[in-house]
């Protein structure tokens, strides 16, 4: 029997037990609202947002004629082309590269700045390191912090008109444009607007191109068309049979307004190596020239196959071969797994989007499908 | 033991004013912090550890007066014969993975359990200190001594680099060149948010030191935790978990080197960092308020 003094002192002990269980609610409740509010916050594009129907070709035609007279932002490019793992020399782990051929493979931060037609800017974020691309009208430089070096170019005469692809710069309106863009690519390609989708906090269209050939190694790319401003904010490849993309570079942050303009000016900090380099914008005899031995290229070119599944097969002389991957290119060339068959023997680089094989007779073939029909095509 | 003594003497003031009037509790909190804070960085051991840490700097500015640069060795080094400054960066990037939160996970693995250790915890709560003012104060002086050890880092690295290789053009990731008066301030942000970092680790060893009466136990325990994010960030496959390790923040310190100032890594470093606080400042708070103190 419990005398009443018992019966308080139990009670006295379960009241204060169950304060000791209260207060661990505060740190439970707290870590509870850390990690929600982590996963809310890098899960931000759940909802589909409202925005007008458009076909493929009035999206195209929207990304054709838009005019953006600056952005800055913040791009994320993540590559998983499953390709084996060479030695590039790129730190493991947590730190991140700074250097603009570790692009290939795994995730980096890109900040991106643009003004007008002819100044742009580049940085490639690194763990304690930054590689920089400044365009600025007649001038570039490429600065890197981690070799401390800066190659200058300079332009002399017209500006570079690289941008405008030949064939299509005929063409007068984003109307027209578009229409022959869609053209050159039905054969082969289907194209339609999918669900809509946030991408940087701003609604977007998505463009899906995927290759009616099934035998392509590219399963569908995905365009992230802003609905405001119809500037492209993602673009991601996925290869087929994927669910992940292997390839996606897109805005995290973006911000329409012009940046400042010494955001695209560059004077390289005392004691930098500065490699300086001339280009002249070719004449009209050096550009009939140049058509002449793109046309030497081209005879030294087959490509077998169209669209998607087309295969290029190039001549490569064996000291190019020799020389290319800076140092050490014939060691990674020497890992790639030999392959042989009725066609020859070569290397095979295989990946996720691609395949390549490298003959033993000093032929390159490249094309978005398996090594198979690289091998046919290198048989014909 | 000198906190036990501040809150005796407190307690004395009180008893000698009028009964019924509670002294001050804000002068009474600074009083006890200041007191805390001079325990830290008094102690001879502390001191000893401090030492170490101030060692680094000068170890790499010597090494590299004598041998030169010579390619490669860690980050910031090969720009070290340019600018003075550089020692500094390349001391806190050398030390951020062990050095400094060793030195933090000792203090705050010993600031419960020590006390206990010592048998002064009893004392210390027997005079009007309340357990949660007490957790307040050891935390605070926690966050000021990370700062402390940063700075001295710092100062450290920028004298010795001073002396021995001068303060040239200091230029910044992105190639722009920057004022002496500027390279400081960005030294001062950088130590601020790598402190920032290490007094979220405080946290999780002020927890762990409520749950042992072994310091050293408190001080492992703290550092395993320390390594092991730092372990698990390396992997992979494991890269939904990196948003969320502490220490996954802390190498961003070099966006504030950057011409802008990338913020965006920078804002969820010191996102975390609080979280991590607040969420094991509230475990150690709702541990030690139960907690049968006997010793």
């Amino acid at each position: 029997m419990a005398s009443p003094a018992d019966s308080q002192q139990t009670a006295n002990r379960n009241t204060r037990q169950r304060r000791r269980m209260l207060a661990w609610v505060a740190p439970l409740a707290a870590a509870a609202l850390a990690v929600g509010g982590g996963v809310l916050a890098s899960n931000n594009a759940s909802a589909e947002p409202p925005l007008p129907k458009k076909t493929a070709q009035q999206l195209l035609t929207a990304v054709a004629g838009a005019k953006v007279p600056g952005l800055s932002g913040t791009v994320t490019e993540t590559a998983n082309l499953g390709l084996p793992s060479l030695p590039t020399g790129s730190q493991g782990g947590p730190m991140s590269s700074s250097d603009f051929s570790d692009l290939v493979s795994g995730t980096h931060t890109l900040k991106v700045w643009t003004s007008g037609q002819d100044k742009s800017r580049v940085a490639l974020l690194g763990t304690y390191g930054e590689s920089d691309l400044i365009r600025n009208g007649k001038q570039a430089w490429l600065w890197s912090s981690k070799d401390k070096q800066a190659i200058h170019t300079r332009y002399v005469g017209s500006a570079p008109d690289s941008m405008q692809p030949g064939d299509l710069s005929q063409a007068q309106t984003p109307q027209q444009l578009a229409e022959q863009a869609l053209k050159a690519i039905d054969p082969t390609t289907t194209v339609s607007v999918s669900r809509n989708v946030t991408v940087a906090g701003r609604p977007a269209y998505e463009l899906v191109l995927a290759p009616k050939d099934d035998r392509s190694l590219v399963g569908q790319v995905m365009i992230a068309v802003d609905a405001k401003t119809s500037t492209p904010l993602q673009v991601a490849v996925t290869a087929d049979g994927q669910t992940k993309p292997a390839l996606s570079a897109g805005f995290t942050k973006i911000d329409f307004a012009v940046p400042d303009a010494s955001t695209f000016s560059f004077s390289p900090p005392k004691g930098t190596k500065v490699t300086q380099h001339t280009v002249t914008a070719p004449s009209k005899r050096d550009r009939a020239d140049a058509r002449k031995h793109a046309k030497d290229a081209a005879s030294k070119t087959t490509v077998v196959g169209k669209g998607w599944t087309s295969v290029v097969i190039a001549k490569a002389d064996q000291t190019a071969l020799g020389k290319s991957g800076k140092s050490g290119g014939n060691a990674q060339l020497q890992a790639l797994p030999r392959v042989s068959g009725s066609w020859g023997s070569g290397r095979l680089l295989s990946g996720a989007l691609f395949s390549a094989v490298i003959t033993d007779d000093g032929r390159i073939a490249v094309g978005a499908v398996r090594p198979q029909l690289l091998y046919d095509a290198l048989q014909k | 033991m000198s906190a036990a003594e501040a809150g005796t003497a407190e307690a004395g003031t009180a008893e000698a004013g009028t009964v019924g009037r509670a002294p001050n509790p804000v002068v009474s909190w600074v009083r006890l912090f200041a007191s805390e804070c001079r325990l830290v960085l008094t102690r001879r051991r502390n001191i000893a550890g401090l030492a170490v840490l101030s060692a680094v700097p000068i170890l790499i500015a010597v090494a590299v007066k004598i041998w030169g640069v010579g390619g490669g060795g860690p980050s910031f080094v090969d720009s070290i014969t340019a600018n003075g400054l550089f020692v500094a960066l390349a001391a806190l990037a050398v030390e951020l993975p062990l050095f400094l939160p060793l030195a933090v996970s000792w203090i705050a693995g010993d600031s419960i359990a020590g006390e206990a250790n010592l048998g002064t915890l009893r004392y210390l709560l027997a005079v009007p200190v309340g357990r949660t003012r007490l957790l307040t104060v050891k935390y605070a002086s926690l966050v000021f001594f990370s700062l402390c050890a940063t700075l001295l880092v710092a100062v450290v690295g920028g004298l010795i680099g001073s002396i021995l290789f001068g303060t040239g053009s200091m230029f910044l990731l992105s190639g722009n060149t920057i004022s002496f008066g500027a390279t400081v301030l960005r030294l001062l942000l950088v130590c601020c948010y790598l402190a920032a970092g290490f007094a979220a680790l405080g946290a999780i060893g002020l927890f762990v030191s409520t749950l042992t009466e072994q310091p050293i136990g408190a001080t492992v325990a703290t550092v395993l935790i320390n390594v092991g994010m730092f372990v698990l960030d390396t992997i992979s496959q494991l890269d939904w978990l990196h948003p969320y390790l502490l220490t996954h923040w802390w190498m961003s310190f070099g966006d504030l080197l950057r011409s802008p100032i990338y913020t965006g890594d920078l804002n969820r470093g010191l996102l975390t960092a609080l979280a991590y606080a607040i969420v094991f400042w509230l475990a150690a708070w709702a541990r030690f308020r139960a907690k049968d103190v006997t010793s």
